[in-house]
């Protein structure tokens, strides 16, 4: 009887074996999830120090060093981690004034960020300076697709989206940009042109799903959290108008949140959103576990834990 | 053997599922942490060494200190200390730098980059953080009709520092407007002091666009130094108070 029964047992092993060729290897991943842990920042406005201990509210907050102290702390322990930026690396401290994005750029590379995109401020010494330190100082792209920079000096200078692969998982991330009329100085973005956010994240985020295969999308956006007026383009619109993004940092308005943002897209799927104040105070780290699923019924919910740590 | 039978069925359910076409990697489970990065943390110490020399220069350029601050001064909507400093700040030297009458300033409660001045020393580091920005300070002749549009812009953001006008916002408009002490008169021009940023139509201020500038490449950084030390040589420290300059009303 014994005997008998692990008989059936193999033949019902082999025979979902033979139907499924090497993917029952792969049911293990129905238990065993990926894991990959997305670390991000916003607004870091050339706080290359902590603010000053001079008594006020933000003393002795940021700073590179602890950053990467930390960054590199979860590099040890996680195995598929990627660092992300949302924009306004420059501006707001001596730094830029006197080395114009030189120490931001070398700090971000050192940092080992994997991409960033380009918010309002990172025009402020202009697109050649911003192209040199970029050109000469970063091993990260500046991810942006709907900044049409064509005979500007930033042109090749960054690109719409990179695909980063961490262990099975294929990452999609792309970069949207902020209207720069009536924002920007026109004298510093010149001849560049302002693509329509929603339909440009739209295409490049489908194409990053559907065509490329991705697992997950990610959108840079340096549009702002969210506005009381209700049509000019923010994260929120941004998340409500599109189809296949599954994360957007954002940046710009400096929004400090408790927890991340849930939106539902237009196929009714969850859009989280989130975003980490200003000036490298907070390091955002939101941890996704992936699961293999059978494909389109399954409408994407997430369940999220929420921790605030005050020391890394 | 019916038990066996439906341990096969299992089987074959999963087999089906693993090799169904559009199996794919979904995250159900998402856990967020956020880490306040604070000086107790451990620091790399690449980082610092890397940041050292810029550090030594930056210091050596920005430590001096340039003045003293009598109260704490904070950067808030509809009125704060930290926007009337800067803006009695830069209707004081525009009317120094130009030489002409100047009815008022006013600047973008954006451009205020520092949100907290407590009392004490001010260094040439702080001045820069608070005006990061290589922005001119200007002068604009507006007609009253478009400076009131203008107000209003800044009412529906909540309010704007100025200096030389009282306001009252009501329904995000700028009502009982007084410019000099006398209400504004729609038919008026009026010289405004304002950076050429917001002049150019930054912050949305697309009214302002097509007036005329009249601009000396004064930088208004370079206006804060200089009211500080006009301060100074008038025997006095940075002071500034709440006078109901801009006001909510329901």
């Amino acid at each position: 009887m014994l005997n008998r029964k692990r008989f059936i047992q193999q033949a019902a092993m082999s025979a979902g074996a033979m139907l499924a060729g090497p993917s029952i290897m792969e049911a293990a991943s129905y238990f065993n999830p990926l894991k990959i842990t997305i670390l991000h920042t916003n607004d870091t406005h050339s706080r290359l120090e902590p603010f000053p201990m001079d008594g006020s509210r933000n003393q002795g907050l940021g700073g590179i060093a602890a950053r990467g102290q930390l960054i590199n702390k979860i590099r040890n322990e996680e195995e598929s981690v990627l660092l992300l930026d949302a924009g306004d690396i420059f501006q707001g401290t001596p730094y830029f004034n006197i080395y114009k994005g030189e120490p931001e750029i070398k700090a971000m590379t050192s940092l080992g960020y994997d991409a960033t995109t380009i918010g309002n401020h990172d025009f402020d010494a202009g697109m050649e300076s911003l192209a040199t330190q970029l050109t000469r100082h970063a091993n990260f792209p500046m991810l942006v697709c709907n900044y049409d920079f064509t005979g500007t000096a930033m042109e090749n200078k960054t690109q719409p989206y990179k695909i980063f692969k961490k262990q099975k998982l294929k990452i999609g991330v792309f970069g949207i940009g902020i209207e720069p009329k009536g924002l920007i100085p026109e004298n510093l973005f010149g001849v560049m042109k302002y693509l329509d956010p929603v339909q440009s994240a739209n295409e490049v985020a489908d194409q990053l799903k559907r065509k490329e295969g991705c697992d997950m999308v990610i959108c840079l956006s340096h549009l702002g959290n969210k506005y009381k007026d209700k049509n000019q383009v923010s994260d929120e619109v941004l998340s409500k108008e599109t189809e296949n993004i599954d994360l957007i940092i954002g940046g710009h308005t400096h929004t400090f949140l408790d927890e991340p943002l849930v939106y539902k897209n237009k196929k009714n799927n969850d859009v989280i959103v989130n975003q980490v104040g200003f000036a490298g105070i907070i390091l955002g780290r939101l941890d996704f576990e992936f699961s293999k699923f059978s494909g389109k019924k399954l409408t994407k919910n997430h369940n999220i834990s929420v921790s605030q740590k005050t020391v890394g | 053997m019916k038990k066996n039978f439906r341990l096969l069925l299992v089987f074959f359910t999963l087999a089906v599922a693993v090799t169904s076409c559009n199996t794919t990697y979904k995250s159900q489970q998402l856990a967020y942490h956020s880490y306040t990065i604070n000086d107790s943390l451990k620091k790399d110490t690449a980082l610092i060494s890397f940041l050292a020399p810029y550090k030594a220069n930056v210091n050596m350029l920005m430590s001096e200190v340039v003045g003293h601050v009598e109260i704490d001064m904070e950067k808030k909507i509809p009125e704060s200390e930290l926007g009337n400093f800067l803006t009695d700040a830069y209707l004081h030297m525009a009317k120094e730098k130009y030489k002409t009458h100047v009815d008022a300033a006013i600047m973008n409660y954006g451009g205020i980059r520092l949100h907290q001045l407590l009392a004490g020393d001010i260094t040439r580091g702080s001045v820069f953080e608070i005006m990061p920005f290589d922005n001119l300070l200007i002068l604009q002749k507006i007609k009253g009709t478009v400076l009131q549009q203008f107000l209003d812009h800044t009412a529906s953001l909540g309010g704007w520092p100025v200096a030389g006008i009282s306001m009252q916002i009501k329904n995000k408009k700028a009502v009982h407007v007084l410019i000099g002490g006398n209400p504004l008169d729609p038919e008026k021009i009026y010289t405004i002091a304002n950076s050429d940023y917001v002049a150019n139509g930054g912050d949305n201020s697309f009214m302002l666009k097509d007036i005329p500038q009249l601009s000396n490449g004064y930088l208004m950084r370079d206006a804060i130094f200089d009211y500080i030390k006009y301060l100074k040589g008038i025997g006095k420290n940075i002071d500034t108070k709440i006078e109901n300059r801009v006001t909510n009303v329901e």
